[in-house]
């Protein structure tokens, strides 16, 4: 391989001009991003304009600055207001979250920000290596084999909560019925939509996860200010401890891994990768229990992942010129403004953009995490406002911001809704996650499997005998029937009392000392 | 605090109705971004652009490219707004109920008009006559396309291969979903379609050769075309594309299948002459602009500046055709 | 290991009130019963096609049997479950905070959201949350003030409003 136009392209990125374009994406993606409603997608397009007057790198570094800044921008809202901004930090607000509460909100940022850099840079790694092979693993991936990881998704999203299973599964039921509102792609047939326009293209991802996690915990807490003073949490650190660090280790490079290979999938992999990562790291824990309530795991595994899969989504862009979501729909937009067409030729015909694009990374990764350092110190300190203070403004940031996703009062008005329903299941012992992250995965299982079905025509064993999606499937059987397994793997060593099976002991067992 | 519980609300009740009151009578109105309507020669305020689709598609990028250029000719902002839903119906009814001064205008497609009306309900259909055209602005073509390894050079290299096609097309109602089912049942060729969400997805389909062929925008296929890893079997237009010129529509080939996409400047009916005419100006100005004939190459857009009464002709002539064709061969695009 | 983190035990008593008893959680899944059911009789309505060529209403009609199937378990099952709170007189508050939010956007098309903004915070800050008059005030026109800057003035987001 030849190194010389990587090298150029550290050249280029390492202009002075370019570091600001970069350093100023970043910042913009991260006020953007904590900004719930308003995504980076909008604000691309806002800025899409300026993108005119300056040459096409530095305009994509600006632009795929905004990108990731704003991946880390939404952890900082899920983690302190429970408001996740897109899809795929919807699984950090559970352990992020319930760290806040305990006043360690500096230690969930600390280390979301030190697993988005690592995970960020493993994939860039990733990119520069090994781009065109994985792009053709992405091409391998059909209708069949995403039915399959929807199914698997599914699967995972009833292993991630704590409370009761049947009304966790009740809940993603819920999801996957209310995903399917909307016109139908397949028969253009009105799904539910009452015959409301508003309803026709179905619910938005947005008014969803705003109401159900954010408004619904201040309507929630608005009652429990009342039964007691609630004092402020804590503000115990700012970053994370050595020991934090040591436990969140294997879960960052786990989650690497995992966030590099699902984020070349395009459509879903950012949100796959983030439940995948979670599950996973819940299954091999000793105490799983502690999961939910504030592991720091729980929040390393997602965060890495879900940046890791923003960073690899830029290979179906680059190499083969598909966008993988709406915000490379516009950066490949702002391309074309420059007159360079993304696809297969981008990296013979425009190598200083290819490059310069995949180094001005590095660099926008090593920024991000420099900034979030006394950033983590400032935003903590959030925490120290009053609830009473806090909550106004954040619903009103919540409903004003759901007003940007369409410009339309209607989505207002579902926030409202959903945050009335996600009280009530607090209230009533339902989780929410389940329920989003089924909604999302929905659309996904339904139509890749109405897809598989016409490609088969009509015969449904194609889902079994193609290699991939078979193997996914095979994977399904497992996680469902693992519970069966494991009991009867522990039940033969009968002897040994509660030996710990299956799971060999990697890592030494935790300690976790009184502060 | 059982006594405070009702002093709070009626207090509220009060302020809330006094300052709604006096916000109304004082202003009489609420601004958004279209903020003229004042004194003074058209325009005086902002111009909106709404666009019935989300930021990054086609119309999107035109409307954005048009209103760039028409606010340096025009001397005020032209912000753009992005209200997707229902293909652009939900937009285009907000439009068709907006006041009627210039202030509220958009970019809409001809398939909202042509095509959509043959997959829904009567009632919900838009309707063209809502509206008042200001100019035409350009042609997105659609092209039938298959994978290298597919060994497919024509549409007849199809029919003589005797088997199954599965055909991508970009969702239900499109153009590219009505070009590939007249091109399959004029030829005889027996196909399914599958329907995905959009250009992006049928292209990766087609390049994991999921799918036999997928019919897509221009500007989708053409990179992967130039690269040698599509194929491209036929245009859809009356005459070849200048993007592709090696390219035999269907016509040539001996189908009578003429689909295309085109875009319009439309106002709320009823809109003065003079802002119409103010519009036009601007729009042609920026027409002739080196940076907005830049934009239409890049994105393979073929220009189709021609006069409202042009583009409503087109439409009927259009409307009329899809549908005594889908008749003729008993298609229904409903799945 | 047991978790020794006194914060922790802390938070999780602190938070979950008494538990609710069997009536809400029979509704509750009752409502579930109900949105299963009446899902499944829209979804028949839009036609099953067959298993191998699914129709519009085979997808919704599969999960609204399941949820179904599930909450008659939990009707069932469920009764003894401790994992719902009551609803007490507190909920008032909630169902006031609720009307200001749907206030707020009825009123934001109409009279612009400067108005309705301050009103909702000041409310927030005098009445669901105790403040003292003076810094209602205060804070609800400094944030109100912080995002007109914010989203009009700085992201040029389409807002109604006044000004």
């Amino acid at each position: 391989m030849d190194i010389s136009p990587i090298l150029d392209g550290f050249g280029i990125v390492l202009e002075p001009s370019n570091l600001i374009y970069c350093l100023i994406g970043v910042i913009v993606g991260m006020l953007i991003g904590v900004l719930p409603g308003l995504g980076p997608g909008a604000t691309i397009a806002i800025l899409l304009p300026i993108t005119y007057g300056i040459g096409p790198v530095s305009a994509i570094i600006m632009l795929a600055g905004i990108f990731y800044g704003a991946q880390y921008g939404g952890t900082i809202t899920s983690v302190l207001l429970r408001l996740p901004g897109e899809a795929s930090s919807v699984v950090t607000v559970f352990d992020g979250f319930a760290l806040a509460r305990k006043g360690k909100a500096g230690t969930a940022l600390g280390i979301a920000a030190i697993g988005s850099f690592i995970g960020g840079t493993v994939s860039i790694l990733g990119l520069t290596l090994l781009a065109p092979i994985v792009a053709g693993f992405a091409l391998d991936f059909g209708p069949p084999e995403y039915a399959a990881l929807g199914v698997l998704g599914v699967l995972l999203i009833s292993s991630i909560g704590n409370g009761n299973k049947l009304k966790a599964i009740i809940a993603a039921a819920v999801g996957l019925l209310i995903a399917t509102v909307g016109r139908d792609t397949f028969t253009g047939a009105e799904r539910f939509t009452f015959g409301s326009l508003n309803l026709a293209e179905g619910i938005d991802f947005i008014p969803i996860a705003m109401g159900l996690f954010g408004l619904s915990e201040i309507l929630y807490n608005l009652e429990e200010r009342h039964n007691q003073v609630h004092a402020p949490a804590k503000v115990g650190n700012v970053w994370p401890s050595r020991k934090d660090l040591g436990q969140a280790k294997g879960a960052i490079g786990r989650g690497s891994l995992i966030g590099f290979l699902l984020g070349v999938l395009p459509g879903g992999g950012a949100t796959l990768s983030s439940l995948a990562a979670y599950a996973f790291e819940k299954r091999r824990a000793k105490q799983p229990e502690r999961f939910g309530k504030g592991a720091v795991e729980g929040v390393a595994a997602p965060e890495t992942a879900n940046n890791a899969a923003a960073t690899s989504s830029f290979i179906p862009l680059l190499t083969l010129g598909i966008p993988a979501n709406a915000t490379m729909a516009l950066i490949f937009g702002a391309l074309l403004i420059q007159g360079i067409q993304p696809g297969p030729q981008l990296v013979t015909e425009h190598p200083d953009v290819f490059w310069g694009v995949i180094n001005s990374m590095y660099i926008g990764n090593i920024l991000l995490l420099i900034m979030s350092i006394p950033m983590v110190g400032v935003f903590v300190k959030i925490l120290r406002v009053r609830p009473a203070i806090l909550a106004p403004i954040t619903v009103l940031i919540t409903l004003l911001g759901a007003y940007t996703v369409r410009n339309q009062v209607y989505d207002i008005f579902l926030v409202i809704g959903f945050g009335l329903l996600g009280y009530l299941m607090k209230k009533l012992g339902f989780e929410p996650g389940p329920l989003v992250l089924a909604f999302v995965l929905g659309p996904m299982i339904e139509n890749s499997s109405r897809q598989s079905l016409l490609i088969f025509g009509g015969d449904p064993t194609g889902f079994f005998t193609r290699p991939i999606s078979g193997t996914v499937l095979a994977l399904v059987l497992v996680v469902a029937l693992w519970p069966l397994i494991s009991k009867a793997v522990r039940r033969k060593p009968a002897p040994v009392p509660a030996g710990p099976p299956a799971d060999p002991p990697v890592e030494p067992p935790v300690e976790e000392k009184t502060p | 605090m059982p006594t405070s519980r009702t002093t709070p609300r009626r207090v509220l009740m009060g302020v809330v109705g006094a300052a709604a009151a006096l916000a109304l009578t004082a202003c009489g109105g609420v601004k958004t971004t279209s903020s003229g309507g004042g004194e003074g020669k058209y325009p005086t305020g902002n111009i909106e652009f709404s666009v019935g689709a989300s930021a990054g598609g086609s119309t999107d990028l035109i409307t954005r490219a048009l209103a760039q250029g028409m606010s340096k000719e025009l001397g005020v902002s032209t912000p753009v707004l992005n209200k997707p839903g229902a293909n652009g119906a939900l937009n285009a009814k907000e439009l068709q109920s907006a006041k009627a001064d210039g202030y509220k205008i958009a970019v809409q497609n001809a398939s909202l008009f042509t095509i959509t009306p043959l997959t829904v309900s009567p009632e919900e259909a838009t309707k063209i006559d809502s509206f008042d055209v200001i100019t035409g602005i350009s042609r997105d073509d659609y092209v039938m396309a298959t994978n290298s390894q597919s060994g497919f050079t024509s549409i007849g290299d199809m029919k003589k291969s005797g088997k199954t096609i599965r055909y991508g097309t970009t969702g239900v109602g499109t153009g590219a979903q009505l070009a590939s089912a007249l091109t399959f049942k004029s030829a005889g060729i027996d196909a399914t379609a599958v329907p995905f969400d959009g250009g992006a997805p049928a292209l990766t389909a087609l390049l994991g050769n999921q799918v036999d062929v997928s019919t897509m925008q221009i500007g989708e296929a053409i990179e992967n075309i130039k690269a040698g890893k599509l194929v491209p079997l036929a245009v859809f237009s009356d005459k070849r594309i200048d993007y592709l010129p090696d390219v035999k529509t269907a016509k040539e080939q001996g189908f009578d299948v003429l689909v295309t996409q085109y875009r319009f400047l439309t106002a709320p009916k009823g809109t003065p002459e003079d802002v119409k005419a103010r519009l036009l100006d601007a729009a042609k100005k920026t027409f002739a602009t080196d940076e907005y004939k830049k934009f239409n190459e890049q994105n393979s857009l073929t220009p189709m500046e021609v006069s409202p009464q042009e583009v409503l002709t087109a439409l009927q002539q259009d409307t009329a055709k899809y549908k005594k064709q889908l008749d003729e061969f008993g298609i229904s695009l409903a799945g | 290991m047991p978790i020794t983190d006194p914060l922790e035990e802390e938070v999780a008593e602190e938070t979950r009130p008494p538990h609710a008893g069997p009536v809400p959680q029979v509704v509750a899944a009752l409502v579930a019963l109900a949105v299963g059911v009446a899902g499944a009789i829209g979804s028949f309505g839009l036609g099953l096609g067959e298993l191998t060529h699914p129709g519009p209403g085979l997808w919704p009609f599969a999960i609204s049997i399941v949820i179904a199937v599930l909450s008659l378990t939990l009707v069932v099952t469920g009764r003894g479950l401790q994992d719902a709170e009551r609803f007490s007189k507190a909920t008032l508050l909630t169902a006031a905070g609720l009307v200001t939010l749907i206030l707020l956007a009825a009123l934001l098309p109409l009279i612009g959201f400067e108005i309705p903004s301050l009103l909702l915070v000041c409310v927030w800050l005098r009445w669901l949350g105790k403040e003292s008059w003076r810094s209602s005030i205060v804070i609800s026109i400094v944030t109100v003030a912080a995002f007109y800057l914010l989203f009009v003035l700085l992201l040029q987001v389409p807002l109604p409003r006044l000004i």
